[in-house]
């Protein structure tokens, strides 16, 4: 089998295989393997500059892969662009549309561009996207006084003109304000209630884990994991148990790893941390659905949680695991929603990356 | 899950689209066609491209009124007699044949006949760039310089504005290729001309004849029977040709530079250049003789502006009766489709080869 060819079943939308984008001795997208399912809300993750919208320019041919291909509706990209670009409704970044001409003609225009019929006969459909964003009461004015926020709805509506099969979005929420960006999930949402498949990229954690499926987490151009979002967060669910005692933290602390070496293996790490009230908290890394059965390994060593909580995992923690950061320099507070931030430490790149199996596969969760 | 050989036989199947999206053909012509006229709706939007045609139009009523101030200048005043002897210091004379011709007496019925004979001949001449064929004559000289810069800016803005302003990246992901693009850019600037063209210079023809009226010069016909009305339409599609020319000149540039900038600035330079160049290298060869002499005076015949003002001189001997070229109509057409493949084709290899980033 040649090593190139994408893995590909009747489902899949989007199907790269080596794909890969060097910038002279920069190598802004390396050797990436991505896969979307029809139906999907696939979240493309990972800081600025880890090469998210260089992987979107490749799908969308604006700019030509260094090596790899990309397989999209079954067509190769670079031989078939205008028939899957049809299919398509994308923005690519910050939308930018022609600043003389009214957010209606702008839209005219792109539906003449997209293959629609010119003239009056869209006039329904053009009225309907703009009902969609909000954008009615402001269709007749220049796109050039329109705000952040209205720009980039204009540039979603856009994307949705031809009422496409895969909808790709990089960074839709930029210039939103929170409502906005509640509009814009609830958006997500009914398209794929439609059957839509959307591909949407970001690097605001919450935003994805909020309205995807499936998610892909980008580092330094490399892909360091691909899979279910639900089954990624499992791995970063904790149980976290308060004891009495500073004595009781450490002795439990002991008692739950060698449970660990023996029957409870599905107990990945122990360990303590204090709390704001300077209290030792044993965070223990297990599925929540064990939280009985931790507490009973305590009891019967006579040991009695004075708390016990157990903490849904996010796609945050699942991606400082995955990429080494911490949360200091690796995340923050970005506009009441968790942002990546670029990445400071170096990356080991090899130890990130999902290991290669034959024929170019990877793990996927 | 099994390896896709993929294969332009190979698509999924698409799904339908909401019964409100009405798609129109997608055959190549009709691609091409829809984004020709997206291309002029986005002209007609334009505050510029309405700005540019009244400062074409304006110029070209100004010209034809300038060159009519001295036919008026010539009604308003009385015929042209001799002055009388005795006003003047040196009077013509059987003595002073050198002298200034006079009279020494009242004039004549003849002697005023004559004076208004000359009036009228001065007025037919002054006023003969009013009329057709002249007029025509004029006004594509008018719009061999108006309307190129006039062009440029418009070819240079479409084709460079899309990068200039970032629209590039939105229109190169909706479907068409980027040949379709640059075709329909080209299209729209080929309408451009034409239409642009035919209505500048019919109000300049328009103007010309309204201001000739005054003189009451009527028109020469016998520009029509003998072959000069196809003289005058080949004279009115090579001057396109030349506006053309220049037109794919800002396209390639602005293509090129990725800016509007790029393309107007690029072309107006290379204008300006090849006028300053072909002077300078003339004067040279004058100095320089011999093989090297020759090759330099040869060098301003490649230029663009002296071909195309070479179809213009060989098409306008037929009615305005000005002497030919010293280059060939296939000499210059020759050079001016060289340029033109070579403009449009780098333009188009630009534009497919290259990647479209921030």
């Amino acid at each position: 089998m040649d090593d190139n060819s994408p893995q590909y079943d009747s489902n899949t939308i989007i199907s790269t295989s080596r794909l890969t984008k060097a910038f002279g001795n920069l190598v802004a997208v390396n050797d990436l393997h991505l896969q979307v399912m029809r139906g999907d809300v696939f979240g493309f993750l990972g800081p600025n500059g880890s090469g998210k919208t260089t992987t979107i320019r490749m799908l969308l041919g604006l700019i030509r892969p260094t090596a790899g291909r990309a397989i999209i509706f079954g067509m190769d990209n670079a031989y078939q662009l205008p028939a899957i670009l049809q299919r398509i409704g994308a923005i690519v970044e910050m939308p930018i549309f022609y600043p003389y001409l009214s957010g209606l003609d702008n839209l005219r225009v792109i539906a003449a561009a997209s293959g629609m019929v010119s003239g009056p006969a869209n006039d329904r459909r053009l009225a309907e996207v703009l009902e969609i964003v909000e954008l009615r009461t402001y269709e007749k004015l220049a796109y050039r006084k329109y705000s952040l926020g209205m720009k980039q709805r204009l540039g979603i509506a856009a994307a949705l003109l031809t009422d496409p099969e895969l909808v790709l979005l990089d960074e839709p929420t930029n210039g939103l304000d929170p409502a906005g960006v509640f509009e814009i999930r609830q958006l997500i949402q009914r398209l794929s209630s439609l059957g839509k498949t959307i591909f949407i990229s970001s690097h605001i954690l919450y935003e994805i884990q909020q309205v995807c499926n499936r998610v892909a987490i980008l580092q330094k151009g490399n892909l360091v994991k691909q899979g279910n979002v639900d089954d990624l967060m499992k791995r970063s669910e904790q149980i976290e148990i308060r004891l009495n005692r500073e004595d009781e933290t450490l002795y439990a602390q002991k008692v739950l790893q060698q449970a660990q070496e023996q029957e409870a293996t599905w107990i990945t790490q122990v360990h303590i941390q204090r709390n704001r009230q300077n209290q030792s908290l044993l965070l223990v890394d297990a599925p929540v659905a064990r939280s009985a059965e931790v507490n009973a390994l305590l009891a019967r060593q006579s040991l009695y949680a004075a708390e016990l909580h157990p903490r849904e995992g996010s796609l945050e923690e699942v991606f400082l695991q995955l990429t080494g950061q911490t949360a200091q320099n690796g995340a923050g507070q970005h506009g009441g929603m968790v942002a990546l931030a670029n990445p400071v430490q170096p990356v080991q790149q090899h130890m990130m990356s999902t290991p290669e199996v034959p024929n170019g596969k990877r793990d996927t969760v | 899950m099994s390896t896709f050989p993929t294969t332009p036989e190979q698509p999924m199947p698409a799904q339908a689209r909401t019964a409100t999206v009405i798609m129109g053909r997608q055959d190549f012509l009709s691609v091409l066609l829809r984004l020709t006229g997206t291309e002029l709706y986005k002209l007609r939007r334009r505050a510029m491209s309405k700005v540019l045609g009244i400062i074409g139009v304006s110029l070209m009523i100004l010209v034809f009124l300038l060159i009519s101030i001295g036919e008026l200048f010539t009604l308003s005043n009385p015929a042209p007699l001799p002055p009388q002897c005795s006003q003047i210091s040196n009077p013509q004379g059987p003595n002073n044949p050198n002298g200034v011709p006079c009279l020494d007496h009242s004039p004549t019925q003849a002697e005023i006949a004559t004076a208004d004979q000359t009036k009228q001949d001065q007025i037919r001449a002054l006023s003969s760039p009013l009329r057709l064929p002249f007029s025509l004559y004029v006004a594509v000289q008018v719009l061999n310089i108006v309307g190129l810069v006039l062009l440029v800016i418009v070819a240079g803005t479409i084709v460079g504005g899309e990068y200039s302003v970032g629209t590039i990246r939105l229109m190169s992901t909706r479907g068409p290729t980027r040949v379709q693009y640059l075709l329909a850019k080209v299209g729209a600037i080929l309408f451009c001309i034409v239409v642009g063209f035919i209505f500048i210079v019919l109000i300049g023809l328009v103007v010309g004849a309204l201001l000739n009226l005054v003189s009451g010069v009527p028109t020469d016909t016998a520009f029509v029977s003998n072959g000069g009305i196809g003289h005058m339409l080949l004279y009115a599609l090579l001057a396109m040709l030349g506006l053309f020319v220049y037109s794919s000149l800002a396209l390639f540039l602005g293509t090129a530079g990725r800016a509007t900038a790029a393309g107007v600035a690029g072309a107006l330079v290379w204008w300006v250049l090849e006028s300053v160049l072909g002077t300078v290298l003339v004067l040279v060869s004058f100095v320089v003789k011999g093989p090297v002499g020759d090759f330099l005076k040869a060098i301003p015949d490649y230029f663009i502006s002296n071909n195309v003002a070479a179809l213009l001189q060989n098409q306008s001997q037929y009615f305005v009766g000005f002497p030919a070229s010293h280059l060939s109509n296939l000499h210059a057409l020759l050079v001016l489709l060289v340029y033109l493949v070579l403009f449009l084709g780098l333009a188009v290899f630009a534009s497919i080869r290259r990647d479209i980033t921030n």
